[in-house]
């Protein structure tokens, strides 16, 4: 194996952690059971590597088949990295009619004919998604195998999820995307977090949704608690009003496990004049640029406005999340949330 | 007529001390938290006392709505949770406040402040919950939310408390135990360990 | 005998199944000496000689790249640190070699990161390291580096002198903005009182007002202001964070890992590196000051006695640990060094003797600090969502706890703690722990002692339960009790001057310290009176307060304070008017032991004029025998000019007859029970009871004696049968 090999593979190992390393190597066929077996994976990651070189060279294994590893590896791990999300629009008649041998085909065409020197490898996953991980490279350069970009794509449906893209290779991608599938036109979905399967999951509605209705819902009834008799709440029906609207607004039982939610005001500034001249009085847009941030933000959102700590009804600017499935937003003057592009 | 239909409205959404009769052998108590967390558990805590019958009534904030001014009891007691991470709480209590009748303040009004000693709590915030306490002449406790045996603790201390207020110690009217148990504001003592 | 032939049969066959097994841990069951040994012959076999020699003889300007020497060389020490650790001699040269850039820079942040001591780490090789500092390029980030790792093997440096002596040196690094926060957390742990000196303080003033108020510049300062608080007039704001981060991520794994390994070879393992180091750790760690770290040994492992190693010991001081008993601290007073980490000493007795005997200021200042932080921080100044009644903080606690008993007095730190911590006290969080505290606490100055004490007490003790207010009771009277003794030992001849903590300078007069502890019978007393009002003179409360009474008689004559405070009227009718009758039997005896004192203290006041007993003081205590005795024993109960006084026309209304007869020692509700007892056994013949037959002379003197053989010797005192 050769140095560049070599230097692939440690990667890979140095960043998985043992245990993900082992169900990896399990998922991957070419091993078999004795080699698989004789890698120790209590030692050190210095001599794992070590080990796991000795296979490769063993059976003549390259980099080729050393990324088809990581790409395993990436799938069974797709909580790394950021995720982007971009939606095609304007879909053509064939649009949906498009199967993945023919869309694995003319992807990798279009992009080898838009770029000279790069690889694809194109993988379905169980859940029917497409994986393409392409590496890059230019005129001059063999394709650059230490920062591959990774595409998931679901067929027959707008949505492509992409990681570490960098802007200079965007085009060619999104050129390649739609002459495969059969949309004209695509456009940023503003929605990014490190986890996959929140973002499709938000940008899918693939999580339970609560829509308004005049009746009680169960959900009230749900939460109602089997009080004493001497223990009355005076304002009682303010909190299953609050819950309704906080399910409502972010969605019920497991949401989508969403990061941050990123707000860009561009508002003049409103206050008294005389207090505040200097902001006032400027010209141009005032540019603040708000933030949250959370392990599980819609959780919080939610937790927040059943718990009455925010104000209900939520605030259109928080419920767009998932009613638009975007969580970056440029506000400007008019009020309403608006995109970027 | 204009202004009087206002006093009788200002007059209606005016909690009273005195504007029921007392139950034989019962006190009430209204415990009031913007967040509405800690009051559940007190609650639950409260009505297991077995020497008197205690009711609890739970609110986010005053004034409390009309509809259930019938079958409200007299209320003896009423406490405003703070948690003092929350500049909101702090201010939603202060606005309440003047919903009650001047009455309450004669021993019939307690605040129980929660996470005191969170790093997050600012001098400032903790000056002013003093401040109101004090100046309002009613007692501040301060209570551990988070353990059950905090929880028992603050239920104890409402119930000596609320005994009192309720009329059920004869030896001792809400007035006195007040006075023996209101708010000072405590000295700067800020820097002994390093003097 | 059985048991003796059988344990020796068990332990002989473990040698046996010992010898089976592998060589390695044969090595770790031998004698450290033979180990040493062992390990050198196998190291001159050993590659990783080679590569230390290697690293120690190769020539400056070797090129890195493409070097396979190099390479080979370094994963061999690498794998070598990584299992087992470095022995003193190759930490020195590879530290060496890395900090000397004797290859360039490229080499230094993997031979720092593979730094992990087996041992200790050699003094000599730290301080030339620093040297280096200033000599070669080193990127800031690899400056960062080395400082981290020093700060994370502090306590396995051999000693610490060296360092200290470069202390100016290290300090002029400070001014690097970079640098900065790890330098003050070397300083803070190389820190004497002879370090700080005035320009030295100017500086970092200066830093401050560049830098804003750094909390690691704040840590720093407050230490000096500790050490030389004339020195430091900067108010330090009182919730200061904790100024310091736990630098040891790069080594933590492998340093445990190593340690862990070595475990059974190196006695003095630093496996408690980190709870070290949690002093100083991030926030997200829950009760870090509250692992109080072991006592560890920093230098030299001993395989020989202790006493030649001593002597070999060229640098002439002596670890705290080292010491093993009582007899070797007295031979080493003069040349003990304390451990790095204070808060060790707490755990310690031998330490806590050495503190007490030296009564070293400086190190109970850096003792008192630490306290001070570690309290604050983990009990006024928690993170999010702590459980705070977890297991270390009671451990804690109770350690302090021992601790101040084994000094037999309180640390300002902690009274200045609690302080605090009573404003935010519910009452139950560590209630006896905080109880205990309070109760060591030393004597508070009138002037203050309303503030500090009174009003947060007074406020918990009447919102509390009763099970509360017995508790606060008994703690007020431990701590009346500490305060006399004190004053009993501490009190100069001429009654004076009196110095009440050995170790703080507070001077407290005579006057001074009867007005704190007058104060403080006052306090007890109106808890006491309306305490009992609200319970309804609940038996058990009572009978705790009696227990305070008890010490307060006797101030005068058991520990010669000359200060007399009868009880007032809201705890002696409650306990006169009591249904029990231990309750009345102890007031009565609490009331004779008044006697013997007031006496006691007339006859005194007569000689020397010592004191000037106030008339109002005897004036209430002969009211109080007068109700006593003619309630009890007179039967004249409501007479006109005791205590009690109803309307006549009330009494007549409550139609009790004979009602001056009803507190009466036959018909008041304590002792009733006996005169119907007395009665029976008096007249076993007589169907019709009448108790006032016990009144006539005769029987009258055979019921006192009755009462008095049931073991009520109060009653007995106060009026002697005749």
């Amino acid at each position: 194996m050769d140095d560049f090999g070599r230097r692939l593979l440690q990667r890979l190992v140095r960043r998985t952690p043992a245990q993900a390393l082992k169900a990896t190597l399990g998922k991957w066929e070419r091993l078999t059971v004795a080699q698989r077996q004789s890698v120790d994976f209590t030692q050190p990651k210095v001599a794992v590597m070590e080990q796991l070189v000795a296979i490769f060279e063993e059976n003549g294994w390259t980099v080729k088949h050393i990324t088809e590893l990581e790409m395993i590896n990436y799938m069974e791990n797709a909580n790394r990295g950021m995720w982007h999300a971009f939606q095609m629009t304007d879909p053509k008649d064939d649009a949906n009619a498009v199967e993945m041998m023919q869309f694995k085909e003319q992807f990798k065409s279009h992009l080898s004919e838009l770029v000279r020197h790069v690889s694809v490898k194109i993988k379905k996953h169980t859940d029917e998604a497409l994986w393409i991980r392409i590496a890059w490279g230019d005129s001059y350069s063999p394709p650059n195998h230490l920062k591959p970009t990774y595409v998931v794509h679901h067929l027959q449906t707008p949505y492509v999820f992409v990681t570490s893209l960098n802007s200079k290779q965007k085009p060619f991608l999104v050129q390649a995307l739609i002459l495969s599938t059969g949309y004209q036109g695509i456009k940023d979905a503003n929605l990014s977090g490190q986890k996959l399967t929140a973002i499709r999951d938000l940008l899918m509605k693939q999580y339970q949704q609560i829509f308004p209705s005049k009746y009680n819902s169960p959900l009230t009834e749900k939460n109602e608690t089997v009080s004493n008799p001497h223990i009355e709440r005076e304002q009682s029906e303010h909190a299953s009003k609050r819950l309704q609207m906080a399910c409502e607004a972010f969605g019920d039982g497991i949401v989508p496990q969403l990061q941050t939610a990123v707000y860009k005001l561009e508002t003049k500034f409103r206050g008294d004049a005389n207090t505040n001249r200097t902001m006032t009085k400027r010209e141009g847009p005032f540019r603040c640029l708000v933030k949250f941030a959370s392990t599980n933000l819609l959780e919080s959102f939610r937790e927040c406005a059943s718990s009455g700590i925010a104000s209900t009804p939520v605030s259109p600017l928080l419920s767009s999340i998932t009613l638009k499935g975007r969580n970056y937003f440029v506000v400007t003057e008019n009020g309403l949330p608006s995109s970027q592009t | 007529m204009k202004v009087g239909d206002l006093s009788v409205y200002i007059d209606m959404s005016l909690l009273k001390p005195f504007s029921k009769l007392p139950a034989l052998n019962a006190a009430t108590i209204l415990l009031v938290e913007r967040e509405e967390r800690f009051q559940q558990n007190l609650a639950d805590a409260l009505v297991g006392d077995t020497t008197v019958t205690v009711n609890v009534r739970l609110a986010k904030s005053l004034p409390l709505p009309m509809d259930n001014e019938e079958s409200r009891p007299r209320i003896d007691l009423v406490v405003f949770i703070i948690n003092l991470t929350s500049e909101l709480s702090l201010k939603s209590a202060e606005a309440s406040l003047k919903y009650l009748d001047p009455g309450y303040f004669l021993g019939k009004v307690c605040f129980l402040a929660t996470n005191a000693r969170n790093t997050s709590v600012p001098t400032e915030r903790l000056d002013a919950m003093r401040k109101l306490a004090a100046s309002l002449h009613c007692p501040l406790l301060f209570a551990e939310d988070q353990t059950p045996d905090g929880v028992n603790s603050a239920t104890e201390r409402l119930l000596t408390v609320l005994k009192v207020a309720a009329g059920l110690v004869p030896t001792a009217t809400a007035l006195y135990l007040s006075s023996l148990t209101r708010c000072t504001i405590p000295p700067d003592i800020d820097q002994p360990s390093f003097e | 005998m059985a048991e003796m032939l059988h344990l020796s049969v068990t332990s002989g066959s473990d040698s046996s199944a010992l010898s089976d097994q592998s060589a390695s841990s044969r090595v770790g069951n031998r004698s450290l000496r033979v180990a040493e040994k062992e390990r050198r012959k196998n190291e001159a076999e050993d590659p990783f000689v080679a590569a230390l020699k290697y690293f120690s003889d190769v020539e400056a300007g070797t090129p890195v790249v493409g070097n396979d020497d190099f390479e080979n060389n370094l994963v061999l020490v690498e794998k070598v640190a990584y299992s087992r650790g470095l022995h003193p001699e190759a930490i020195s040269i590879m530290l060496e070699f890395a900090m000397s850039l004797r290859m360039g820079t490229t080499p230094c942040v993997r031979i720092l990161k593979c730094l992990i001591p087996a041992s200790v780490v050699p003094q000599e090789a730290v301080v030339r390291a620093w040297v280096w500092l200033t000599v070669g390029k080193i990127p800031t980030s690899t400056q960062i580096l080395f400082i981290k790792w020093v700060l994370t093997v502090f306590d396995m440096i051999d000693g610490k002198d060296h360092l200290r002596a470069v202390y100016g040196f290290i300090f002029s690094f400070v001014t690097d903005e970079n640098l900065s926060p790890f330098i003050c957390h070397v300083l803070y742990l190389l820190t004497r009182k002879e370090s700080v000196r005035v320009f030295r303080v100017r500086k970092l003033l200066e830093l401050q007002l560049k830098l804003g108020r750094q909390p690691y510049l704040l840590h720093l300062l407050s230490l000096y202001k500790v050490f030389c608080p004339e020195l430091v007039t900067l108010s330090i704001p009182s919730r200061l964070r904790s100024g310091f981060k736990n630098h040891n991520n790069p080594w933590k794994s492998a340093l445990s890992a190593v340690q862990k390994r070595n475990g059974c070879q190196v006695p003095s393992s630093t496996s408690l590196l980190f709870t070290n180091k949690d002093k100083t750790a991030s926030r997200k760690r829950k009760h870090r000051h509250l692992e109080l770290p072991a006592l560890r040994s920093v230098t030299i492992q001993m395989d020989q006695t202790a006493s030649s190693s001593i002597s070999s010991n060229s640098r002439m001081v002596v670890p705290l640990v080292q010491v093993h008993s009582f007899a070797e601290l007295l031979e080493n007073i003069h040349r003990i060094e304390l451990p790095a980490q204070m808060g060790s000493l707490l755990g310690s007795s031998l330490a806590l003797q050495y503190l007490d005997c030296v009564q070293d200021e400086s190190a109970l200042l850096r003792l008192n600090f630490w306290l001070g932080f570690a309290l604050h921080e983990e009990f006024l100044f928690c993170g999010d969502g702590a459980s705070q009644t977890s297991e270390e903080a009671l451990l804690f606690l109770n350690k302090l706890l021992s601790t101040q008993h084994f000094l037999q007095e309180g640390f300002f730190s902690s009274e200045a703690f609690l302080y605090k911590f009573l404003n935010f006290w519910d009452g139950s969080l560590f209630r006896p722990q905080i109880l205990d505290l309070l109760s060591n606490i030393p004597v508070v100055p009138s002037t203050k002692i309303g503030q500090l004490l009174f009003e947060p007490l007074m406020q918990l003790f009447f919102t509390s339960s009763l099970f509360f207010k017995c508790g606060l009771m008994e703690c007020l009277n431990s701590m009346l009790l500490k305060w006399l003794t004190w004053h009993s030992v501490y009190a100069l001849e001429d009654d004076l001057d009196i110095s009440l903590n050995s170790h703080t300078s507070i001077n407290m007069t005579l006057s001074g310290f009867k007005d704190s502890v007058m104060k403080l019978i006052h306090f007890v007393g109106r808890l006491a009176s309306v305490g009992l009002q609200l319970e309804g003179c609940h038996s058990v409360l009572l009978s705790f307060i009696l227990d305070f009474y008890e010490t307060v008689c006797d101030t005068f004559l058991k520990y010669g304070l000359p200060l007399v405070v009868v009880p007032p009227p809201g705890v002696f009718y409650p306990a006169l008017m009591a249904t029990d009758p231990v309750s009345v039997d102890r007031l009565a005896y609490i009331m004779h032991r008044y006697k013997v004192n007031l006496m006691s203290a007339k006859t005194q006041e007569k000689v020397t004029e010592a004191f000037y007993i106030s008339r109002q003081t005897i004036r209430e205590f002969n009211h109080y025998m007068v109700v006593m005795v003619n309630c009890l024993w007179n039967s004249k109960m409501f007479h006109p000019g005791m205590g009690v006084q109803l309307g006549e026309e009330l009494l007549l209304r409550s139609n009790v007859a004979q009602h001056w007869r009803s507190f009466d020692l036959i018909h008041h509700p304590a002792f009733l029970s006996y005169a119907v007892d007395f009665h029976q056994r008096c007249w076993p013949a007589r169907r019709d009871m009448d108790l006032n037959s016990i009144k006539l002379a005769k029987p009258w003197s055979w019921y006192l004696e009755y009462l008095y053989s049931q073991g009520y010797d109060g009653l007995k005192q106060i009026v002697p049968a005749h």
